[in-house]
């Protein structure tokens, strides 16, 4: 192989405790961690290094299972098993509470926000995916409940550009939502894996999607212009990737910048995989092009790729670490 | 099997929702006998549990039930109560009432079946029969397979509508001295209710009306009033009631609604506008070719053979016989006609009376689980600025009932229910006050029991449900 993932940071995150989630700022400056430890945390770069900016504790009663950053990046949004979700104001160097969002029956497993900004995704052991709105004076309404799962939901994403939501569950479903006169509908019901379904992205265009699962695979599928009237869409699975993951696929990320595919697994590796531009875009296939066998001690629950910088991409794990890695294509 | 209640109390297939949040975690209380420790347990043949002692002796065990009781009591799932439920309200049941009356296997029962008016409308739509037409023609059929009696709740729906605009009336007079008085939330909805006791118990019980349903009106009107007349012990009368919604089957279990002395709920069952249609099917029998019978006029609200009805939504019309109940009584405005504003979505609506710039009464009404969500943060967070709150767990409220008649494949459900609609306001409304015969009642019945008896005939109380943490339900 001629690409390679070289280590650039190894950082004790959260520790004694498991390290949930990662996610990048917009402008890719930051990096916000989230864990057991019920901590949220800032990184940010200095020198070749990147160090802890800034904790912000106190807003969880429980474990903090994922962070999304509004896409401005002046407001982080966590999501924890306290069956809260709160959100975060950017106040310069510092970040202050500035509002618990309330309702869900108990742990709330992802927060997304939608690329507009004014809406919000959170999903819950409830097995309802609820969509917010907020106003002018940062107050957030709930617009609708949904309960197309009949399980746990694990994960919610949004579309890149379209308000259109997916989510993904314990029922081994994936649900694609639009609104629809007064209010939302799920619209597609993606199935296939056979096992839960932990985590699922769009490409940078938004009409293929990933997502990854306790079945060991990783699905791609592809939006078709549906029989059922215009305007509506199915997803149609154009390629599995099995054989690769010797333990569930925790987590999937698709770099808007280079297109690269890597994975989280159980089997505590970190992988890569890139698109053959030859195959037809409705049959792709991809190969694994880099991995990192013993990328962490422990599971690897998250990878994510950083937005602004391609190559860059951020790991963690049970373990409680972060580690940062440079995927070389050369 | 799908579940069937409101959006409010189950996810399934409805869009709106309350979840079960995990498997029955209740656990079960079995009454410990004294004797010996040590003993085998065998199964019978027929499937029964019998404990045998060391000295041979046999006994048999008793089977551990959850009881809806115990359901109810509980912050857990909801739907292992439906299985409860089924068994103990059903067509099914009402039906094994009536063949054991024909068989005189045991002492006869007079049964009585309280019709809702949504239901005469759902049941009207399917047909195709005019909203009295339908109520005609059910009672000729109840009439015919043994009932002793229909009734109808729009006529006990007066009892609550103006038990609910006194109420008003009196919590505004002390909104100053108490924080809780306002705003008044309607409790005519049992999802609602469940919901508000099992979630947020202390925060929002205080603000929910404490006035009868229209459905247990009624279980008064029937049990102690109607008994009473006819020399009967509340006991010997078989209470059925026919609504829109699966959650009045909760309502009609809650030990609020027991008569412990009498030892007889003052519903004893409630069967849904669907579960009727059902009952008509496996009897052969469409609703359309049924002579129609004339009206029980007892307890029911009539004006020749045309079945009268109340202004406002299909959900009762609480917002609006309160609200221009208030406007007169606190403001001296007479209200013709209400201005129904639109908020973020159709089940989300807004009336005001104003005066020179001023706001004098704001009502709303929020009907689905995710307007009552925002209605319940926003009085948390003491931002509420209402003053009457009409709440409905179902999107679209209770001519969209869980338990109405289903559209055919070859309907739509919003067609159906547009259809329901029109029917349903087809019929020509009453003022509450203007019933005489409800208040011929008032100034007998109500005045000859007393203050408080009549409270506790028109009033009732909600209890906060504990939440149960329990360890061994976390899924990561």
């Amino acid at each position: 192989m001629k690409e390679a993932l070289v280590l650039v940071q190894r950082i004790s995150a959260h520790p004694d405790s498991r390290c949930w989630f990662v996610s990048w700022s917009p402008n890719g400056a930051l990096l916000a961690s989230c864990g057991g430890d019920k901590a949220i945390r800032i990184w940010g770069r200095e020198g070749d290094f990147w160090i802890c900016k800034t904790v912000l504790q106190d807003g969880h009663q429980r474990t903090v299972r994922k962070v999304a950053w509004s896409p401005c990046g002046n407001y982080l949004a966590s999501a924890s098993f306290d069956a809260t979700t709160c959100i975060w104001k950017k106040k310069n160097d510092d970040f202050e509470s500035l509002t618990v969002l309330e309702g869900h029956e108990n742990e709330v497993k992802c927060v997304a926000w939608a690329p507009s900004g004014n809406l919000l995704a959170t999903c819950s052991r409830d097995k309802s995916v609820w969509v917010w709105e907020v106003d002018e004076d940062e107050e957030y309404e709930c617009v609708t409940v949904l309960n197309s799962h009949t399980q746990d939901v694990k994960h919610v994403a949004w579309h890149p550009t379209k308000e259109l939501l997916a989510s993904a569950s314990y029922d081994n479903n994936i649900c694609v939502y639009k609104e629809e006169d007064d209010d939302w509908e799920c619209q597609a019901t993606l199935q296939g894996h056979t096992s839960t379904v932990w985590s699922l992205c769009f490409d940078a265009t938004g009409e293929r999607m990933a997502s990854s699962s306790d079945d060991r695979t990783v699905k791609i599928w592809k939006e078709f212009p549906s029989e059922s009237g215009p305007g509506n869409l199915s997803w149609k699975c154009v390629c599995t990737l099995s054989g690769y993951h010797g333990r569930t696929v925790y987590d999937v990320a698709w770099c808007p910048l280079t297109g690269a595919l890597a994975t989280a697994s159980g089997d505590d590796a970190v992988r890569v995989f890139k698109e053959d531009a030859a195959a037809s875009p409705d049959e792709c296939v991809f190969s694994l092009v880099a991995q990192a066998t013993k990328a962490h001690s422990q599971d690897v629950n998250c990878v994510s790729w950083n937005p602004k910088e391609a190559g860059l991409l951020a790991s963690c794990s049970d373990n409680g670490e972060i580690v940062i890695w440079r995927f070389k294509e050369d | 099997m799908a579940s069937h209640f409101s959006g409010v109390l189950q996810l399934t297939d409805l869009d709106d929702f309350i979840t079960p949040s995990q498997e029955c975690v209740k656990p079960v209380k079995v009454e410990k006998k004294q004797g010996k420790s040590v003993a085998k347990i065998q199964i019978e043949d027929d499937g029964s549990y019998v404990q045998v002692n060391q000295d041979g002796g046999k006994q048999k065990l008793e089977r551990a039930k959850i009881t809806l009781n115990d359901c109810l009591a509980c912050s857990g799932c909801i739907t292992s109560a439906e299985s409860v439920l089924i068994t103990q309200q059903s067509h099914e049941e009402l039906l094994k009432v009536l063949r054991s009356n024909k068989n005189k296997e045991t002492e006869q029962k007079i049964v009585v079946v309280s019709v809702s008016p949504q239901s005469r409308a759902s049941l009207a739509a399917h047909y195709n029969l005019s909203s009295s037409e339908a109520g005609r023609k059910l009672m000729s059929f109840l009439k015919g397979i043994g009932v002793h009696h229909v009734f109808d709740t729009s006529f006990s729906r007066t009892f609550s509508l103006l038990e609910s605009q006194r109420e008003f009336v009196e919590r505004f007079s002390r909104r100053e001295q108490d924080s809780k008085a306002l705003p008044m939330l309607t409790s005519a909805c049992p999802g609602w209710i469940c919901y508000a006791e099992k979630t947020h118990g202390d925060y929002v019980l205080p603000y929910i009306s404490s006035t009868r349903s229209p459905q247990q009106m009624m279980g008064s009107l029937v049990k102690s009033y109607f008994a009473e007349q006819q020399g009967l012990s509340p006991q010997q009368i078989y209470h059925v009631a026919v609504m829109p919604c699966f959650d009045k089957k909760l309502e009609a279990s809650r030990s609020d609604f027991y008569l412990s002395d009498a030892e007889t709920r003052e519903v004893d069952c409630v069967i849904t506008s669907g579960e009727v249609q059902k009952m008509l099917e496996e009897q052969n029998v469409s609703l359309s070719d049924v002579e129609p019978a004339a009206l029980d006029t007892m307890f029911s609200s009539v004006c020749g053979d045309e079945f009268l009805s109340h202004a406002g939504s299909g959900s009762g019309g609480y917002l609006h016989h309160v609200f221009t109940y208030a406007a007169k009584q606190l403001f001296g405005e007479e209200v013709k006609e209400l201005s129904y504003k639109t908020l973020r979505n159709k089940d989300f609506q807004e009336v005001r009376l104003e005066k020179d710039g001023a706001v004098l009464l704001c009502f709303a009404s929020t009907y689905g689980f995710r307007n009552i969500q925002n209605l319940v943060q926003k009085l948390k967070r003491g931002k509420s600025p209402y003053h009457f709150v009409e709440v409905m767990a179902c999107p679209s409220g209770c001519l969209n009932g869980g338990g109405q008649v289903k559209p055919s494949s070859s309907q739509n459900q919003k067609d159906l229910l547009h259809q329901v609609q029109e029917l349903y306001m087809a019929e020509r409304p009453l003022l509450p006050e203007n019933d005489t015969r409800v208040a011929e009642l008032y100034e007998t019945w109500l005045r000859t029991v007393g203050e408080e008896r009549a409270k506790e005939l028109l009033h009732t109380k909600y209890h906060t449900v504990e939440k149960m943490t329990n360890g061994l339900t976390i899924k990561w």
